[in-house]
């Protein structure tokens, strides 16, 4: 591992206490006494300003009086009213004696499971805002929390950044319990795991590590637990925050954890060996350790025939290098070593550029740019103003820059190639960081001809090549070569020659499915 | 996890071999043979391939007998700790100053062929900063690299070198042992090629690092023998269009070769673009090899891990070596005067070792 990943594992001895909430730490000393007036005091003082707080006085039994907390905006207020209040108010005393109120509401009268007894109120309040209701009840010194929670969700919707032609619509939404049961619908094996963490001190997000517990390198999970342990933030408001911490290279422009919104892309994964890291309250699934070539794969690959996809993929990486490398060999060619091509490409080339002001370089850095102001711009529109928006693109770009002798309309057919290339790349992540390194590059290529761009990719190939994704290389299977590995690269093979999981992942077990010994033995047990 | 990736393998270990020997004397050895021996350049040249056999036999049997250790770590064990070392730090300069000359060397072709108006110690920095970028990196990113450029550097050479076969005139080959060649000169002339290939010495930092380093001979010599076949190929056909008289007058017989290449399709008009760009890619794995050396070198020397001092250090020092000679001419008298000089150190010095650690009956620690 790289000198700096090293330095950022050794920093982070000292974490023992953050700051958490003052109001819960000087609450841990409090605890609840058998007056209810007195523990509702600890809690309306704190929270009488909260228009969603309730609190509701009823007789248990009908005689013993009590009082119901929550908070109305996380709870299902029918369930309340419904399976607590309506049951506690009905029954009757206990006719033994000796059996305490409390015990014999939580096992006889309410048929509730997620029922537990807080004593202090430090933990009432964390209940409270988990979305429990708190029951006290006169002369018992304790308060039970009843877990009523509910929360809003949008319905199950076909993933907006990774549409298929062919494969499930189904995508991951916000809520983790969802998406955990998404996941579980798709593996019905009691290996398939799922550990819960909390991250950020003040959002308190719930994440899952999920992961096949036979096929995964267990190596590679203490690893992504020990990572997410180290993280020390106060919020995790999308599963982006988690990827900038638990990814080994900071300053890196290559993404190093793969995101996915598909169910089924997730679970593959987990089938290779792969550990996905669901976020609460982020339709994205985490995927590590990433390397390349899966930024340019779709979960559609694998369902349409092997030579088209094999194919199709091949023209993505095309794409890819294009979108990379298509300006600056132009601005290259053009500027320095115009006897590389032939001399008719040339005479059209030069003859389009006659009474363009500026050097192919600015022409070209200029074009870039607007292409990129284009590009933000109609991602950050509303859908409705797009369509306008690309009308204006098109014509101030293309068709009146060229007008203007502005720029060459060779120099519009090179950018829109390079930068439909970027399109191309199924992985957003990916695209935009050969994009950013295209102005390098093109810059590069301005000043130092052919040599500028050579070297310009060699650096990024270096960089790529020492890039490590969970101490995975980022270019297996090209570098370290790996001929099985290459069978599922930039080609796709069929499915039925390629049984292994992937060797980078050192998985449990390599072959994915057992041969049949024979076939006369299976029909014995039936007999 | 994973910390088992920091392993080289066999196969990595001989890609290794392969791109260190081809580098910036590729464009020009078919040119310094021919004018030695004339059409006996064939012959000679594998005579001098032979005579680098001994360097990597003679390392790789080191790296056998000393599993665990680097060459900086066997100097001392059988020269003793002060011997040792003084020899290693001969071995550590030579490496440095062959890359700065070499860097150079490949900055004359570039501004010669390339950029013509751009001041020679742009492309002098560019490749010297390329090799430090990386060099503090681990080992296996170091076999990575080379193990990912090397179908870059071959096929492209494939590409020139296949098509050039239709434009050859067999009686320049003719006699096979050149008009009044002396035995002498015949080695003198495999010398040169010797000189180019023979600089390979890095793979003694790598083979500590192998799961298996008794498999170090086997992939060694792999390596060596598909490295040289290339130097072999590129000479006799370069030899075999050209002619030795014709070849007399051209100092880059090799990149003329790719000029003369057509691709069908007119997509390129010049092919040795292509060539060029492989070449670069050749001389930077070269150069990375020679960098790599000095880096965990004189970190071992010096027992710190600070490889990213170490290796800005060595910066200026290449860097400076390179803008030493005045023009292309008296370049080619250093790299001939460096390399000669340095087949004492990559060949003769490990036989001297091996033979003494065979004497004295020495081995490294048993895995």
């Amino acid at each position: 591992m790289s000198p700096i990943f090293k330095k950022s594992a050794g920093s982070k001895e000292n974490k023992s206490s953050l700051p958490n909430s003052s109001i819960i730490q000087k609450a841990q000393s409090v605890y609840f006494t058998p007056s209810i007036e007195y523990n509702l005091d600890l809690f309306t003082s704190l929270l009488q300003k909260d228009a969603d707080f309730l609190l509701k006085r009823f007789k248990v039994f009908g005689e013993i009086p009590a009082v119901l907390i929550c908070l109305k905006s996380l709870v299902d207020m029918e369930k309340i009213e419904r399976d607590i209040i309506k049951q506690l108010q009905d029954k009757q005393h206990p006719k033994n004696g000796h059996i305490s109120i409390t015990t014999y509401v939580m096992e006889e009268v309410l048929y509730y499971t997620a029922v537990g007894k807080v004593k202090n109120l430090a933990a009432g309040l964390e209940s409270l805002l988990a979305g429990k209701a708190l029951i006290f009840i006169e002369g018992i010194e304790q308060a039970m929390a009843l877990d009523v929670y509910t929360q809003e969700k949008r319905s199950i919707e076909q993933p907006e950044t990774e549409r298929v032609v062919r494969g499930p619509r189904d995508g991951f939404i916000e809520s983790l319990q969802t998406n955990v049961a998404l996941l579980r619908y798709r593996l019905p094996v009691p290996e398939f795991r799922m550990e819960q963490k909390e991250v950020g001190t003040r959002t308190k997000t719930k994440i899952a590590i999920c992961y096949l517990d036979d096929i995964v390198n267990p190596e590679l999970v203490e690893e992504v637990r020990q990572r997410i342990d180290k993280i020390e933030i106060d919020r995790i408001l999308d599963a982006g925050y988690i990827e900038h911490y638990i990814q080994d290279d900071i300053n890196s422009p290559f993404p190093q954890v793969q995101n996915s919104e598909r169910p089924d892309k997730v679970v593959g994964n987990l089938l290779e060996g792969r550990v996905s890291i669901l976020v609460d309250g982020s339709p994205f699934a985490l995927i590590v350790p990433a390397i390349f070539v899966q930024f340019y794969q779709t979960s559609e690959d694998y369902n349409e025939r092997w030579i088209i996809t094999s194919t199709i993929r091949m023209i993505r990486l095309v794409a890819l290098v294009f979108s990379l490398t298509f300006s600056s060999f132009y601005v290259t060619v053009l500027s320095f070593h115009p006897e590389l091509i032939p001399a008719n490409f040339l005479v059209a080339a030069s003859s389009g550029r006659q009474g363009v002001p500026f050097p192919v370089v600015i022409e070209v850095l200029i074009m870039e740019l607007a292409m990129e102001i284009l590009r933000e711009a109609t991602v950050r529109m509303p859908q409705q103003v797009g369509g306008a928006l690309s009308i204006v693109g098109v014509l101030v770009v293309g068709q009146a820059a060229v007008q203007a002798g502005f720029v060459s309309p060779i120099t519009v057919v090179i950018m829109a190639l390079s930068t439909i290339g970027s399109f191309a790349t199924p992985s957003y992540n990916v695209a935009t960081a050969f994009r950013v390194l295209r102005f390098v590059l093109i810059i590069l290529a301005g000043m130092f001809g052919l040599l500028g761009l050579a070297v310009g990719i060699m650096l990024v190939l270096n960089h790529m090549l020492a890039l490590r994704s969970f101490g995975v290389p980022y270019m297996t299977p090209f570098s370290p070569g790996n001929y099985q590995e290459l069978k599922d690269s930039f080609l796709r093979f069929p499915i039925q020659w390629t049984k292994g999981r992937p060797d980078h992942l050192q998985p449990q077990n390599v072959k994915r499915v057992k041969r049949r010994q024979d076939k006369t033995g299976g029909s014995n047990d039936e007999i | 996890m994973m910390k088992s990736s920091d392993v080289v393998t066999p196969v990595q270990l001989a890609v290794t071999i392969i791109s260190t020997m081809i580098g910036v004397s590729l464009l020009g050895i078919p040119n310094f043979v021919t004018e030695k021996v004339g059409t006996a350049a064939p012959l000679s040249s594998v005579l001098g391939v032979l005579m680098g056999g001994l360097g990597i036999l003679a390392i790789t049997l080191l790296g056998r007998r000393f599993p665990k250790q680097t060459l900086i770590g066997y100097n001392q064990k059988i020269l003793g700790k002060k011997l040792g070392n003084f020899f290693s730090i001969v071995i550590i300069l030579f490496f440095l100053i062959l890359m700065g000359v070499e860097t150079r060397h490949f900055a004359e072709v570039i501004v010669g062929s390339l950029l013509p108006d751009t001041p020679i110690s742009i492309s002098i920095f560019f490749m010297i900063f390329l090799c430090a970028s990386i060099s503090f990196l681990s080992v296996s990113t170091f076999v990575y690299i080379h193990f990912f450029y090397l179908p870059f550097i071959i096929i492209p050479l494939l590409i020139i070198l296949l098509p050039s076969i239709k434009n050859i005139t067999f009686y320049h080959l003719f006699p096979i042992t050149g008009h009044d060649v002396s035995i002498g000169m015949l080695f003198s002339g495999g010398m040169n090629v010797t000189q180019a290939i023979s600089n390979f010495m890095v793979i003694a930092m790598l083979i500590p690092f192998m799961k298996n380093p008794k498999k170090c001979i086997k992939s060694g010599i792999w390596g060596y023998v598909i490295g040289s076949l290339f130097f072999i190929m590129t000479i006799t056909i370069a030899l075999a269009v050209f002619g030795p008289e014709e070849m007399k007058h051209l100092l880059w017989p090799t990149l003329i070769l790719g000029q003369m290449v057509q691709i069908p399709g007119d997509v390129l008009s010049r092919v040795d673009a292509i060539l060029l760009i492989a070449w670069i890619f050749a001389v930077f794995t070269t150069l990375f090899s020679y960098y790599f050396l000095y880096v965990r070198g004189v970190a071992e020397l010096v027992r710190s891990s600070k490889y990213r001092l170490i290796s800005s250090l060595g910066f200026p020092f290449v860097f400076i070596v390179a803008l030493l000679p005045k023009d292309i001419y008296e370049v080619y008298y250093y790299v001939l005067e460096v390399t000669l000089g340095g087949l004492i150190l990559t060949i003769i010095y490990p036989m001297c070792l091996l033979i003494l650690a065979i004497i004295r009956k020495q081995r490294g620690i048993a895995e």
